[in-house]
């Protein structure tokens, strides 16, 4: 596949201004297609009005674009009915509403939650929280040598005291990927619930919540290639019928009394308040825009990615690649010897090469990998081997540099 | 490499990233201090022994880039000797010489050559909180408010 810049003005503005730019951290957040943009800005400039109230033409395009928007994500995620699917304001807010409106209200002391020890801050905090709040147990599934969730230990730990099981798919930190459908099996065993965070499988396989028969999988629309501050919440229909609402307002509610109020029926009833619609419509885009590619193509294209990055980097001594068989990847974090990440990242930063250098939100998994830090790379559709060679280039330099 | 960089990386600032002054624990002292940024994972302690109220002895340990190991190998290095008022003032004169807004030239800072390299800082203002951190901390123990 050839790399699709084009599509982001980004890199045209940046080269019309003299500027390199070459864009690594897709795993924080992707770029924007022009597609992307072109929707935000008709709704805005076209059609603007609030969604579901209002009787006047705008009103119901906006509807009916909002309405599209959620039947793409079912479609997308391959869910049964457009009921399960919420609109959130990312995987963070999406994550703390099962916590607190699905796990909280049942969790008991001495109940059990697992996380595994390769969770963004994101998925492992809402979660110890919770526990804390309750006196019940979070236990932390470590990983194997290869870098991906132990599923001896899993079985091992998993029992009926177990109410919740939250995993990521792939880690934001290393690229590896667990075994869902496997984990969800054995979790379901022992009567547990399980929620995906599916941060960065988006573009890295296509999802089927029906397959992999998780009951919860968020991910935020910003990392592909949609808008900040939306993201999805697929839940199965009877669990999200069974949550008390993630919150309570105008727009889920069916009839209000001084006394009491009958809620509305899904989505609704989980989505309180304006909602973000030109969101929505941009996730409805990038989703678009995703399948006019194809995730699968999109996989290869980054993997084949990685895989020339781990060639190029392995040349150069000193470079300590993490997880570097993690063949089918976008992300590839690596350390240098005597060079501190921050000093990396820097360095690179001078040369418009944008990467990461830290923790990336994953505080128990480097410490269990004995590292305070990393340089992540992440690769998307917009990058190339050019762009590989440069970055090869700019640490070589780096390393003479501090060396 | 470009000029920017070449500040930011001065020869006084490698130097001691890589040749730091004092690092290891002390055997005796008065105040441990833990300097971490959450933001990076950079996490340094300095060791600090004040006796009849002057610092005779200061060192520390930890992880960090460069810019912050360097900066709190300085600041080990430079505290000796003084007490806390004369801290006080050293401190607010470093931090001034990490402002993007602070005065101009640097001289009016300082004449230390080693705590001027830091000025570099100024041009790049997500490295700030590397400069900044074993400071930023050592103000936080000793004038609590
Ligand atoms: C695996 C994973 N989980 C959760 C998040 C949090 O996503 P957001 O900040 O969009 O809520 C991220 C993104 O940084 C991530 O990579």
């Amino acid at each position: 596949m050839e790399s699709l810049k084009s599509e982001f003005p980004i890199f045209a503005n940046a080269e019309k201004e003299g500027r390199t730019f070459i864009y690594f951290d897709s795993a924080s957040s992707t770029q924007k297609p022009q597609s992307v943009i072109d929707a935000i800005t008709e709704y805005y400039g076209g059609y603007y009005a609030n969604v579901g109230r209002g009787l006047y033409w705008p009103a119901t395009q906006a509807s009916n674009e909002y309405a599209k928007a959620r039947d793409k994500v079912r479609n997308f995620v391959g869910a049964k009915s457009a009921k399960e699917v919420i609109f959130t304001s990312g995987t963070t807010d999406a994550i703390n509403k099962v916590a607190n409106a699905v796990l909280l209200p049942t969790l008991e002391a001495d109940d059990q939650v697992l996380v595994s020890e390769m969770e963004h801050h994101s998925n492992f905090v809402p979660w110890q929280q919770a526990c804390i709040q309750k006196g019940a147990d979070l236990k932390v599934i470590p990983l194997t040598t290869a870098h991906t969730i132990d599923l001896a230990a899993l079985k091992a730990t998993l029992n009926s005291k177990v109410k919740f099981v939250a995993i990521t798919a792939v880690s934001n930190t290393l690229g590896t990927k667990n075994d869902i459908k496997i984990i969800v099996r054995l979790a379901h065993a022992v009567g547990a619930l399980v929620l995906v965070d599916a941060s960065q499988l988006t573009l890295s396989e296509r999802i089927d919540v029906q397959k992999l028969d998780c009951d919860f999988l968020t991910f935020s629309a910003h990392k592909l290639f949609g808008p900040t501050g939306i993201g999805i919440l697929y839940g199965k229909q009877a669990l999200l019928e069974r949550a008390i609402p993630f919150s309570y307002g105008g727009g889920m509610v069916a009839l209000v009394n001084q006394d009491e109020t009958t809620f509305a029926d899904l989505p609704a009833k989980h989505e309180a308040g304006t909602p973000n619609i030109a969101g929505a419509i941009g996730l409805g885009a990038a989703i678009d825009f995703v399948e006019s590619i194809g995730v699968a193509q999109i996989a290869k294209h980054n993997a084949a990615l990685r895989t020339y990055t781990v060639h190029l980097l392995n040349q150069i001594e000193g470079v300590n690649l993490l997880a570097e068989d993690a063949g089918d990847a976008s992300i590839l974090s690596f350390t240098m010897e005597g060079i501190h990440p921050h000093d990396i990242a820097t360095f690179l930063a001078e040369k418009g090469i944008a990467v990461r250098a830290g923790h990336h939100c994953t505080q128990p998994l480097l410490k269990s990998m004995g590292l305070p830090a990393t340089v992540r790379l992440s690769f998307s559709v917009y990058n190339d081997q050019r762009e590989i060679e440069q970055l090869k280039t700019a640490l070589e330099e780096i390393k003479s540099f501090f060396g | 490499m470009t000029e920017k960089l070449k500040q930011l990386y001065k020869t006084q600032i490698l130097k001691h990233a890589q040749n730091p002054f004092n690092e290891g624990k002390l055997e005796a002292y008065t105040h441990l201090i833990k300097a971490y940024n959450p933001v990076c994972g950079d996490q340094f302690d300095l060791y600090i022994n004040i006796v009849d109220q002057r610092v005779i002895e200061a060192s520390f340990t930890g992880y960090g880039c460069a810019i912050s190991k360097a900066s709190t190998s300085v600041l080990a290095k430079h505290i000796l000797g003084k007490n806390k008022a004369e801290i006080a003032v050293f401190v607010a004169d470093f931090l001034k010489l990490l402002d993007p807004n602070g005065p101009q030239p640097l001289e009016e800072i300082t004449s230390d050559e080693e705590l001027m390299a830091f000025a570099a800082a100024r041009e790049f203002p997500e490295r700030l909180s590397c400069a900044n951190l074993a400071w930023l901390a050592l103000v936080k123990e000793l004038f609590p408010d």
